[in-house]
């Protein structure tokens, strides 16, 4: 069948549209570049082997990718109804009022940074000794993460789009190279099939939460998907698919490729983990592969977490754009550069904070491979849970409301179920998440992490309220992003002028 | 000295995206397309061709404009009439149809010249203005005229609109101070036709579209 026989015959306005509509794999590439499968399999499940002591790892991706497939049931037929449908907080401003919504856009703020932040630790952690190897430099972790954070910001001020060839290129290699060292730890001495990976009664056991959060970890960007609703080939057909396939495969690779490394550890591969850290996933395959196929890894490791900085950059920039817009946060964050559509205002204040970051961590001499890389990927995680669940309460308060257009199951059957498990998920994460940060019930970091969410989340709320009674027309607004004609960019701002004091 | 004639919105706006000597945009294509595009329809509603109601443009006059630009955006508005809302056709026009569109119509005025560069990789066509002062004149009558409290007109509030809408302003208006800046957009209020408001409005909205889809 020709793609042109659904269109109405000889319509130049949606051939010309058509034309520069995305297909399903340009849409999984997009998502699964956040989602970076080298800096996932090498690094996070590594590092929480070591910091939880938790080998169940491999069942609990599978089992967050079938709750995150039911989540996207109805949270991409929602995309199709609502304005700016790439943002969590847009849909819980539609489903269970604006003033959630707001403290969501924090909350989401905060965990997108956190794991943005997460990657330099990664980088830097990992970048020391490998270039202490290749050049015999021998510098600090924070200088190699500092190079990495004036790369993103150069490029995200500038708004250089990473070419779309070079991002698929860089994760097939990624998604490759993943698969033939986990085939090579099958074939290693030690290698015996560890059924603790894989074993279900993990989800139930006392570190289900940290096991979940970290699974959770690994498919941070699967929400981005819906932002191509409007510009893909056929909506209703193509974004469902391209998320359904990401999840499928995302979930796929990080099972096998965990299940295989912790297989081929044998009974210690906590110790190992503690001991390797990182170099684990490598050291494992190397007998069988070569140091040449060593190097390439390695190289690719590095790539994949100067990705994931690069996307979780440009997440951020362009949610606070959209805030921006919105009147939820400063204005200024509105503007664009105008020659290149850069949300300049947006990736300085990333910037300015992962600086920030760094420096404070480098000053307190802090670890950056589990106390920023770990900590903050797992903060995040747990904020994009917490998100991802009240995300999907707000898809059924919206469809209770306007069930037009979509029928039971997309409205009622799979959000219901999918809002059961994920509050059960969230219960459990919040209850382990001690276990989750390898420290003791009770001990600061096990405290501050869930806090500043809620903090975040009940000064967004009150600040949704105050703007309900002194800005009524910025508060309509709110959740609408940059599509709503309501919105305040500079001409709407002036017409909305009077409500703010000359 | 005489100042240069007001032209075409359209016009104006390409002259004020672009440098005055080089002829470089000071946009991004697609900004610079969903300028244009919403110059031209707002043109379209000020010969009183085409109304926007609703989000959807209605044609209330087919005859043709007697200019080509605007004449071949009606065209294709009538032949797929009630098929597609504002926020398509901004999207259709800004695939570089408009820019297209108003480029000839600029060349033929002979208000901007064809050059055409030989590089290693082929010949590269670009415009640059005829005259650098004509070519600076829209943004400085907006300046001038809103900084001695003049009302703007019609075409002058879109243009000031889109001027907003595309970012521009950072580049031409960021010298107004906040008086005069608050008398231009109590003109935007109180002078700017609603439906040509709500064409910029639907601009500026289709242009943070693209930033969010990473098209700007």
């Amino acid at each position: 069948m020709s793609s042109t026989a659904t269109k109405p015959p000889g319509s130049q306005l949606s051939d010309a549209l058509a034309r520069d509509r995305l297909g399903v794999a340009s849409i999984v590439f997009f998502m699964m570049s956040a989602a970076a499968p080298l800096t996932v399999v090498a690094g996070v499940v590594p590092t929480g082997l070591a910091v939880t002591g938790l080998t169940g790892i491999a069942i609990a991706f599978l089992a967050v990718a079938l709750v995150l497939a039911i989540f996207s049931v109805g949270y991409v037929a929602m995309a199709r109804h609502i304005a700016n449908a790439g943002a969590f907080y847009a849909y819980v401003s539609q489903g269970l009022g604006r003033p959630v919504g707001v403290g969501a856009s924090w909350v989401a703020l905060l965990s997108y940074n956190m794991f943005q932040v997460a990657s330099y630790g990664g980088l830097g952690a990992i970048a020391q000794p490998l270039f202490a190897d290749w050049f015999g430099v021998d510098a600090p972790w924070w200088a190699f993460a500092l190079a990495a954070w004036a790369l993103v910001a150069v490029l995200g001020v500038r708004d250089v789009a990473v070419n779309g060839k070079v991002l698929a290129t860089l994760l097939v290699a990624e998604i490759a190279l993943t698969m033939i060292f986990s085939f090579a730890e099958i074939g290693a001495d030690t290698f015996t099939a560890s059924t603790a990976a894989l074993d279900p009664g993990n989800l139930v056991g006392a570190g289900a939460g940290a096991l979940l959060v970290m699974a959770v970890t690994g498919f941070v960007g699967f929400e981005q998907s819906v932002v191509f609703s409007e510009e893909s080939r056929e909506p209703r057909r193509t974004v469902p698919r391209a998320t359904y396939i990401a999840i499928a495969l995302i979930a796929v690779v990080y099972a096998f490729a965990s299940w295989a490394m912790i297989s081929a550890a044998g009974p210690t591969v906590v110790e190992r983990a503690g001991a390797e850290g990182p170099e684990l996933f490598f050291n494992l395959a190397s007998d069988q592969l070569g140091s040449t196929a060593l190097h390439l890894g390695h190289i690719l490791f590095l790539t994949s977490l100067i990705a994931a900085a690069i996307s979780f950059h440009n997440i951020i920039a362009r949610y606070m754009f959209s805030l921006g817009r919105e009147g939820v946060l400063p204005r200024t964050f509105g503007r664009t550069v105008p020659g290149t559509g850069a949300p300049k205002n947006g990736s300085l204040a990333q910037s300015a904070l992962a600086l920030i970051v760094i420096v404070a961590y480098a000053v307190f001499d802090w670890d950056p491979l589990v106390q920023l890389f770990f900590w903050g990927g797992s903060g995040g995680g747990l904020g994009v849970l917490l998100l991802v669940t009240i995300t999907s309460f707000a898809v059924i308060g919206y469809f209770a409301r306007h069930p037009e257009g979509e029928d039971v199951m997309h409205r009622v059957i799979a959000p219901v179920i999918g809002s059961v498990l994920l509050l059960v998920m969230t219960y459990l994460a919040i209850d382990n998440i001690a276990g989750l940060l390898g420290v003791e019930p009770g001990s600061t970091p096990a405290l501050v992490v869930p806090l500043s969410f809620a903090v975040l989340a009940v000064a967004g709320i009150l600040w949704g309220l105050i703007l309900r009674s002194t800005r009524p027309q910025t508060y309509a607004g709110i959740g609408l992003g940059a599509r709503s004609a309501t919105t305040t960019g500079g001409f709407a701002a002036a017409l909305n002028e009077t409500e703010y004091p000359r | 000295m005489a100042s240069p004639p007001q032209l075409p919105p359209a016009d104006d706006l390409y002259l004020t995206a672009h440098d005055t000597i080089r002829g470089k945009s000071l946009l991004s294509p697609a900004t610079l397309g969903l300028g244009l595009g919403a110059a031209l329809l707002g043109e379209l509603v000020l010969w009183r061709r085409v109304d926007l109601v609703e989000n959807q443009l209605v044609i209330i006059d087919e005859r043709p404009t007697g200019d080509a630009a605007t004449t071949a955006v009606l065209e294709q508005l009538r032949r797929e009439a009630g098929q597609h809302g504002v926020r398509n056709w901004l999207a259709y026009l800004s695939t570089g149809i408009a820019t297209d569109l108003v480029e000839r119509r600029l060349a033929r005025a002979g208000l901007i010249k064809r050059v055409e560069k030989r590089g290693l990789l082929g010949t590269k066509v670009s415009f640059v203005p005829a005259d650098s002062m004509t070519a600076g004149w829209p943004a400085t009558r907006i300046r001038t005229r809103v900084s001695r409290d003049e009302p703007l007109d019609v075409a002058d509030l879109l243009l000031a609109g889109l001027i907003l809408a595309t970012g521009l302003d950072q580049h031409v208006l960021a010298t107004l101070n906040a008086r005069d800046r608050a008398g231009m957009f109590d003109q935007f209020r109180r002078l700017f036709p609603a439906m040509l408001q709500q064409l910029v409005a639907q601009a500026e909205a289709s242009v943070g579209d693209a930033v969010m889809a990473r098209r700007a």
